[in-house]
């Protein structure tokens, strides 16, 4: 399946350095938070693009392989690596009480990008990504308990204060997160 | 952690081009600070006509076609990616004056300077790199 990228770059039949050349120039176009997708045939890029990631701050999501092309996602990150960032939502559950509770019912909402999602969530969670969350709030039953996720617990506190808004009541943002999750995690890719 | 990369470019020859701009280039969009130095034979590297084309090893002349098969971009191609990137140049005043070379005989852009100008951004610089 394809994955959904916001901006999508092709370096096939670029050597080292070009790979990272051109992603740092398209990072300079790509918004916080979105997802670039970078095409390339240098195998060298898997390791490349991985370091430079880490190095530069923003989160490598994974890649994928597509008849010899390498598919890479990389998502944008802003200063949230650099602060940690106020959560305020008041209804909170930790990792591991979702994992005993979610059996009971309720379902596991995950607002991370289509492409964090699909490169491993938890068995059984629903993605909705936050900037998708408000038009498709329809989606979701309020008599059902609501364990809103994300990567850090970040986009899940305006995430749950957004649902939450909308008459919600059993809804619980889940930290702290993803980042730190130690169950099992399913791939769609 | 710093910031700064400091290259020492003392060979003239295209591999070692190679090594100095891929290495530039990678550094600088990886947010880094670079500072090229070019002394000696390095000076070829940024010299206008010599740049244009470096001399493979001895012997090693067949790698042309895997240059152009890997479809790796030419070194004057490398520089101005470097350049757009901020990567500063440093020609080596002592070696254009030994060689008889002076600021124009080399691209636009580049700084003159002695030892301790290279040595001043290289304090701070890890690593320093010598090709």
């Amino acid at each position: 399946m394809s994955i959904k990228a916001d901006i999508k770059i092709d370096c096939k039949g670029l050597t080292c350095p070009m790979p990272i050349v051109k992603t740092k120039k398209a990072m300079n176009d790509v918004g916080n938070g979105q997802i670039l997708e970078v095409q390339a045939t240098d195998k060298g890029s898997i390791a490349d693009l991985k370091a430079w990631s880490e190095s530069v701050g923003h989160q490598y999501i994974g890649s994928t392989e597509e008849d010899g092309v390498l598919l890479h996602y990389i998502r944008k990150s802003g200063d949230e690596h650099y602060i940690e960032a106020e959560k305020n939502f008041e209804q909170t559950i930790t990792n591991e009480e979702l994992i005993d509770r979610a059996p009971e019912g309720g379902i596991i909402l995950d607002v991370r990008e289509e492409a964090e999602y699909a490169f491993g969530h938890i068995e059984g969670s629903i993605s909705i990504p936050m900037g998708e969350l408000e038009e498709r709030i329809n989606e979701l039953n309020k008599d059902q308990e609501i364990f809103v996720i994300c990567r850090t617990g970040t986009r899940s506190d305006l995430a749950a204060q957004i649902i939450a808004d909308k008459g919600f009541t059993k809804v619980y943002n889940v930290l702290p997160g993803m980042n730190s999750w130690c169950g099992d995690l399913t791939k769609k890719i | 952690m710093t910031n700064k990369v400091a290259i020492i470019a003392s060979n003239g020859g295209l591999f070692d081009a190679y090594k100095v701009f891929n290495i530039a280039t990678a550094a600088a969009a990886t947010e880094k600070e670079v500072a090229i130095f070019f002394t000696f034979e390095g000076l070829n590297l940024i010299h206008k006509q010599g740049m244009q084309q470096l001399p493979m090893p001895e012997g090693r002349e067949h790698f042309a076609e895997g240059f152009a098969k890997a479809n790796v971009p030419s070194i004057p191609e490398l520089v101005e990616m470097a350049q757009e990137m901020n990567v500063k140049f440093i020609g080596c005043q002592m070696t254009m004056d030994v060689m008889g070379l002076t600021k124009e005989d080399f691209i636009d852009g580049i700084e003159v300077g002695g030892a301790v100008t290279f040595l001043e951004f290289a304090k701070e610089a890890a690593p320093t790199l010598t090709f």
